[in-house]
């Protein structure tokens, strides 16, 4: 009697399902790795797709456990979008049939030195480049363009919809990089101490001049005599400012702080990672916000 | 140095003093991973306060971390009445491995903090402040002078369990409870590692080299010191990380206590045989697999370069020469150039953006070209290995395998000699 329950229950599921399918047109489920990977192409696909991000903003990208229904979904997911490089090696153990958009095709990369070069000169974790490559606007319009491509060859029929969604955000991006550049340009060329390599791309383009990385390699805490050999030269070479992400080890930022003689501020790297960042355009409005307090 | 050192020495003596005292109850008590079972349990304390809507630094978090290793405490307490029918240490296993797990599954849900959660664990002895040191030294102050006033039933409750007393859940509660309390304070600052090494490695020696608890006390408070002296002086010369430097500070100390112990019973012969052992066991290696990795090899043609030299013919010999100017010369010009790229950065130096990009570039191509020679330089190395195989590997297994065969039979004969002469005796 049970099964035959639960029989009728799926029969009436999968035709409730498909009933609704035939009324609204079919939303594509689309997953992406991170959720700025999830608000640019929120941004592009509008109500035509359903986005969701395998990692939650707070997590370390680097290290993500699946759970059941999240590999589930990717197996059915119409696309799968990641940030590539080597942000997340947890995606190589998981089969996925779906097409990938891997995004880092289409940016400026920095830091894409040869892997031996970089283990010689101990200076980042990450060999084929820095994967923080969204944090840069210009880079934020180059995903745009290929995640339009990328929906419009799924859905052929929306093609001018999307390419659409697109033009107006890099139209809106365009207007707020006039306020971010104006914003920071009174600091162009400030000395700033990163704790981790995570704002390169920022910071170059918004000519503030990364002078050092506090931990080259996250997680492996940094040698007395690498510490005090930065204290020394932050204080020689007079930095203002160290910039934190939300999840540096807070008795290490204060030290360098205190040491160095220089103020902190924690910025966000990814959208959701505050209660600010709503979007992508919110995500650097707030970063540049916190940049220009901090400076003044 | 001492700006930055001298407040993680002084955390390390303040650990060393409570550790090591608890150090010889749980070694005693036969319950090592007990602490690192607490300090589990307090991380995920913090987890629930986190959950619960307060930061990881604030105040309401350590309570949360206080309350729930206390509660860990009461269980450790209440499974050691039934010991005869549960093992503790199974217990302390178990709960372990449940509150990592629920651990997990929390933050699954919390918005923030996995990452502060693991920094907990990991710990950070460098960044120390004065004030914690101070708030330390003053807890365990008080807990140290509550275990000297209650030592009678404390100690008789740790090492002479098997001595009725009416009331020892009651003492077992206390003293877990403390415990707890130092584990949740030590671990925020020191982390799991480091905590677990302060608590287990001064005792377990000092129990090797000394009888009575007050000597072995005395024994474990010195060694605790001079091992963090000497983890931290490591940190600072061989540019390593702090904390997990002082762990293998601590594993370094024990290996040569063994050691000198063993050295004591250990006779010529036996050193003889396990040396032509070894040589037996590389020469067969090198004959069996000459490509594979030979660290020893390596070491010795560092120390005597002759030993790889003899081995090449005279083209590879000039080769050789010649990689080896190139990269000493390369590697000079990259540290000055390198150096100068660095005071350009922090603005030492003035220098055009054209003219950075084009040092950024010539520092790339440059490298590459070092590690192009160093690879002529491995290649000679495979070439000389092949010759090596033979001429070297099988003199040594011979070697290896005649002195062996010649010091068992003199054993042998040893043995049997005075097997004969004992009946007579």
């Amino acid at each position: 009697m049970r099964v035959i329950f639960i029989f009728a229950l799926a029969v009436a599921s999968v035709f409730s399902a498909g009933t609704r399918q035939a009324v609204a047109a079919p939303r594509l489920h689309i997953i992406a790795t991170t959720t700025d990977v999830q608000a640019l192409i929120q941004v592009v696909g509008g109500d035509k797709v359903d986005v969701e991000s395998l990692a939650s903003p707070t997590q370390d990208p680097h290290s993500i456990e699946l759970k059941p229904g999240q590999l589930m979904r990717l197996r059915s997911a119409a696309l799968v979008a990641r940030i590539g490089l080597d942000h997340e090696p947890w995606l190589a153990r998981v089969q996925i049939t779906a097409p990938v958009l891997n995004l880092s095709e289409n940016v400026r990369l920095m830091q894409a030195e040869t892997p031996r070069l970089r283990v010689e000169r101990q200076s980042h974790v990450h060999a084929f480049g820095n994967p923080h490559y969204w944090l840069d606007p210009e880079n934020a319009k180059a995903m745009v363009f290929a995640i339009s491509r990328a929906l419009g060859k799924l859905i052929p029929a929306e093609k001018v919809y999307f390419d659409t969604n697109r033009d107006i955000f890099v139209k809106q991006t365009d207007a707020h990089m006039l306020l971010w550049t104006k914003g920071l340009a009174p600091y162009a060329g400030t000395k700033i101490v990163v704790v981790h390599d995570t704002w390169v791309y920022f910071a170059d383009r918004f000519h503030l001049s990364v002078v050092a990385a506090a931990e080259a390699t996250p997680g492996v805490p940094p040698s007395p005599a690498e510490l005090a050999k930065l204290y020394s030269r932050m204080r020689e070479a007079t930095v203002r400012l160290v910039v934190a992400d939300p999840n540096s080890s807070e008795p290490l930022v204060r030290q360098i702080a205190e040491h160095g003689n220089a103020r902190v501020v924690r910025l966000v790297p990814s959208v959701g990672a505050d209660q600010a960042a709503r979007d992508y355009l919110s995500l650097i409005d707030l970063n540049v916000d916190r940049l220009v307090k901090a400076l003044r | 140095m001492l700006e930055l050192l001298l407040w993680p020495l002084l955390a390390g003596v303040v650990l060393t003093g409570i550790h090591a005292y608890f150090g010889l109850h749980v070694v005693a008590r036969g319950i090592v991973f007990v602490d690192l079972s607490l300090a589990q349990v307090a991380a995920l304390g913090i987890t629930i306060a986190i959950l619960a809507g307060h930061t990881v630094d604030s105040a309401a978090a350590y309570w949360y971390a206080l309350a729930f290793s206390s509660l860990g405490a009461v269980l450790f307490a209440l499974a050691r009445r039934y010991e005869s029918a549960i093992q503790q240490e199974v217990i302390i296993g178990i709960v372990y491995a449940v509150c990592a797990a629920l651990g997990v599954l929390a933050l699954d849900r919390a918005p923030q903090g996995a990452e502060h959660i693991k920094q907990i664990l990991i710990g950070s002895i460098l960044t120390v402040t004065p004030k914690q040191v101070a708030h330390l030294a003053a807890l365990y102050g008080i807990i140290g002078a509550a275990h000297w006033l209650l030592r009678r039933p404390l100690i008789q409750a740790s090492f002479h369990p098997e001595q009725p007393t009416a009331s020892r859940f009651l003492w077992d509660v206390l003293f877990y409870g403390s415990f707890a309390m130092v584990v949740t304070s030590s671990v925020r600052i020191a982390g799991v590692l480091l905590v677990f090494s302060y608590l287990i490695v001064p005792a377990t020696i000092a129990g090797l080299l000394a009888k009575s608890i007050r000597r072995r006390l005395l024994l474990a408070w010195v060694l605790g010191v001079l091992v963090t002296a000497t983890g931290l002086c490591a940190s600072w010369y061989g540019d390593l990380p702090t904390g997990p430097a002082i762990v293998v500070t601590f594993g370094a100390a024990i290996v040569l206590t063994a050691l000198l112990l063993a050295l004591r019973r250990v006779t010529l012969h036996l050193l003889a045989l396990s040396l032509a052992v070894v040589l037996c066991a590389a020469g067969l290696l090198l004959m069996l697999f000459p490509q594979m990795d030979q660290p020893w090899l390596d070491a010795v043609e560092l120390a005597i370069p002759t030993l790889h030299t003899t081995f090449l013919d005279q083209d590879d010999k000039e080769t050789r020469r010649d990689a080896l100017e190139a990269i000493g010369r390369g590697r000079a010009e990259l540290a000055e150039l390198r150096g100068r790229e660095q005071d350009v950065r922090w603005g030492k130096i003035e220098m055009s953006t054209e003219k950075q990009e084009r040092l950024r570039q010539y520092l790339a191509a440059r490298g590459e070209i070092v590690a192009g020679d160093q690879l002529v330089l491995k290649d000679l190395g495979v070439k000389a290995r092949d010759n090596q195989r033979f001429m070297l590997g099988l003199p040594l297994l011979l070697t290896g395998a005649i002195s062996s065969w010649r010091l068992l039979a003199r054993r042998r004969k040893h043995r049997h000699r005075k097997g004969l002469l004992l009946p007579t005796a």
